[in-house]
This record gives structure tokens, sequence and C-alpha cells, in this order.
């Protein structure tokens, strides 16, 4: 479960952010410390560039500026691959030390070696990419063998009192039989809960395919979690559930999520590229937010209901009104 | 333009007005490889342009260029052509790329990518 000083940091972040009238605020800041990965899953847009911008880090000092500028209570590092790192246990600590809950997204592949750098605490959490049972998962990012390396991974943070989740990433085409038998898998190596999303499909016009890749969204969602397991325990907001199946209509709120790499602070969103802001302050003044998310008619939008641009719309309406936490209570005891 | 992204690599557009200046920095803007900027008076800049104002004053591109730290910020009146200098990293790595190749060269291409990684220190 999500410790309750975590949700009791969202529920008054967001609060207070409405009774001042903040109209844009940042709830998770996606940190981008380094683009260098060390897998080369196909389709990844995020590792993509030449070996001298691979090459570059953000130092811990900039992390913390970035952390303290936005005033985000959660931080999720990102990339690349955080653990690549050299200084990414300094990055974390100095997080933790500002309280800012951290959710260190990693494939795996060296938690093992790296877990001696970090201490468990409750500010901190192993979020480790696994889109699905060993076959799916190893054909996602493209090498044998990644699964069971993740597997023990993730044993051995469990093992050593880390709070652990997953993060999926769900494609066309996935079987949702196949993804509720890794729910159960994954939920059997004892993490705290699962993260999951539709895929981003980057599709150039708004057509019926569009509409009808939406649909097949919902849809699948519906699929998986139809007569849902008590044993699945999600870290997600039950109204980003709602919506992903279809239940609840929401804009994306892009602004929510604000990304932070080598470039700068990126225009709009954690997916869209649009450019780069040099300060948190000119990103949410100067970006022309009417122009992204679905009701916006961007067709680079059409499809996108990923966690990044609807988890802070989700979480925005639990605990903006009463209306909405009574839809939260009543999504989560529908359980 | 009327060029798609991927064959964009290795080309030189040298600008003969502002309107198409404005849609060949757009493109290296979208371009995931380096390119190199001809500047006014003769000199030239190659590196990753990651940002661009081009719709509203002032008009400038910015480069983070190998081997120095910060960013260079270019006024865009003092760029007379652009050269995609760099291969595109993003080409050809769609996931539909990937599906389409045969097993085997999918195991091999994986296998080369491990071993580049282990040589770079990135994996045990």
């Amino acid at each position: 479960m999500v410790p309750l000083s975590q949700v009791w940091t969202v529920a008054s972040y967001v609060i207070g952010k409405k009774l001042k009238g903040v109209k844009r605020y940042p709830l998770v800041l996606m940190l981008e410390p380094l683009f260098r990965c060390n897998l080369a899953c196909a389709g990844c847009g995020k590792i993509q560039y030449p070996d001298h911008i691979l090459n570059r880090r953000l130092t811990p000092e900039q992390c913390w500026a970035a952390a303290e500028e936005c005033g985000a209570p959660i931080v999720s590092i990102a990339g690349g691959e955080p653990l690549v790192h050299k200084e990414i246990d300094r990055i974390v600590e100095g997080l933790i030390r500002m309280k800012r809950y951290v959710y260190l997204c990693s494939n795996a592949l060296l938690l093992k070696k790296r877990l001696d750098l970090f201490k468990p605490s409750k500010y901190l959490t192993f979020s480790i990419h696994l889109d699905g049972l060993k076959e799916e998962h190893d054909e996602s990012v493209c090498r044998e063998g990644v699964y069971e390396t993740a597997v023990e991974g993730i044993k051995e943070a469990v093992k050593r009192g880390f709070r652990v989740t997953i993060n999926s990433t769900l494609f066309d085409g996935a079987n949702p039989e196949r993804v509720r038998a890794f729910f159960d898998e994954a939920m059997r190596l004892g993490i705290e809960g699962i993260m999951v999303s539709p895929g981003y499909s980057y599709q150039k016009a708004p057509d019926q395919e569009h509409f009808l890749q939406r649909n097949k969204t919902r849809e699948l969602f519906k699929q998986i979690l139809k007569d849902r397991k008590k044993s699945w325990k999600f870290n997600l907001s039950p109204l980003f559930l709602e919506f992903l199946q279809g239940n609840i209509e929401y804009d994306c709120t892009p602004w929510g999520n604000p990304t932070y790499n080598v470039f700068g602070w990126q225009k709009p969103c954690y997916l869209l590229q649009d450019g780069y802001a040099k300060t948190f302050k000119e990103l949410i003044e100067s970006t022309p937010w009417e122009k992204y998310g679905f009701r916006s008619g961007n067709p680079k939008c059409a499809n996108c209901m990923v966690h990044s641009g609807y988890e802070a719309t989700a979480v925005n309406d639990t605990f903006g009104s009463w209306r909405g936490f009574a839809k939260t209570v009543k999504a989560t005891l529908s359980l | 333009m009327g060029k798609e992204k991927k064959v964009l690599s290795g080309e030189k557009f040298v600008f003969s007005n502002d309107s198409q200046k404005i849609e060949i920095l757009e493109a290296a803007f979208d371009y995931r490889g380096d390119v190199t900027l001809e500047l006014v008076q003769g000199q030239t800049i190659e590196g990753y342009l990651f940002n661009r104002q081009l719709t509203e004053a002032p008009f400038f591109v910015e480069m983070l260029v190998p081997g120095e730290e910060s960013a260079r910020r270019i006024p865009i009146e003092q760029i007379c052509a652009v050269t995609f200098s760099g291969k595109d990293p993003a080409d050809g790595k769609s996931y539909e790329a990937w599906k389409a190749k045969k097993e085997k060269e999918r195991r091999e291409e994986a296998k080369k990518i491990e071993s580049e990684m282990k040589q770079a220190g990135l994996l045990d």
C-alpha cells in the first residue's frame, strides 16, 4: 500500500493549490538526468540522440534545483536508465532530504549491483519496468533474459525492505488474459503495486483510425480490469483506472507532470517535444497549453491516454471537490 | 521542402527566403541527429539543435555542441544554410521496423547492442 503520509502529502498539496487559486501546478516532476540506456527498445523515443547528447548528465545540484523550482511532491526519475548515472545515489539522497517521494524508474538490469547505494525509506520506491510476462517483456525490450534479471532485482529489493512497484506499458495487441496472469505474477513478487498505462501511439491525423485506437484502449482495459482481483494493487488513482476503461472522460493536464532533462524544461509534456524553457516559471507561462490535450484537437494528442497526462487530471479531480472525492471512494469500494 | 525526415541525412539547404528558412529550421529541430549551421559571417557550427523560437521575436535556435557545457543561442538572421550532417539515430528504429525484421536479424541486433553496452560499462 502507498504510505498514508504520501497520500496525505499529495492531498494537502492539491487542496492547498486549489485554495490559493493556482490554476496549473505540478504533481509529479519527471526528471531525466540522462538519456543513456543499457537497453535499446524498438520504438523508444527517449534514447535516439547523438553520442554527445547521450553522454550528458544532469548534476545532482541541477536535479535538486529543478525539484525545488517546481515544487512537485513526487519526483519520478526516468531517462535513459537512471542507475547508469554515476551520482544517482546522491541525486536520490538529496531529493529525500527535501522530503520528495521519489520513484526511481529502472529496467533493473543493474538493480542488484546498485542496491547497496540506497537505504530503504518511505520516500524511495523502485519502479521497475515490466511490460508483461517473460515472453512479452523480453519481446518488448528486444533482449532475451531481461525479465528474469528484473524479477531477481525486484525480489532482492523487496527482501531488503525497499518499496517496489512495477510500471507496465501496454501496446496494441496485448492479450487481456496474459496481462491478468502477469498482474497475478507481479503481485506474487511482493511488490507494493502496479502502474499501468497504454503506450503512446504517435499518429499524424485524427482520422477514424484514431478513434478506434482510443476505443481499443478502453476495450482492452475493460477486459483486463473486469472482475478485478482483490490481490491486485495499483499504484494509480482509482479514477485514472476508470478513465482507462472509458467510464470517465478527462482531458490531459500536461502541466501536472512537467519534464526536466539535459535540454531544460520540456514543452509541453513528457512525450511531446515542442521546445524547451529555461525555468519552470517560463514553462508554465509561455506554453500554449490550450493547443494540447485530447479536446484541443491536436492530432499528436488524439490517441494519448498515458498516465503522465491523465493521472494528474484524475488526482486533481479526486482532491478538487467533494464530488471528485466521492467518485474516488466509490471507485475504490467497487474493487 | 517536401521530404520525409528519414531522407534528410546528408542533405544541405541554402535558404532562398524566410519561409523556407523557417521550414528547414523546424525540420532541423525535429531531426534526431546533429546538424551543421552555416552563418552569414562564414563560420560553421555543428551540434544538436534542441530548441527553436521561429514564430515570435526574438527568433533563434539553440544548440548543444560537443565539448561545450552550455547551449549556444543563435539568432536566425545569422544562419544562411543548414546541413543535416549527422546520422539520424531514430531512423529505422520504430517498433514496426523491429517487428518486420526476421527473428535471426533481431537476435543478432540484440546481441550486438548487448555487447556494446557491456563494452561501455553499462552492463555487468
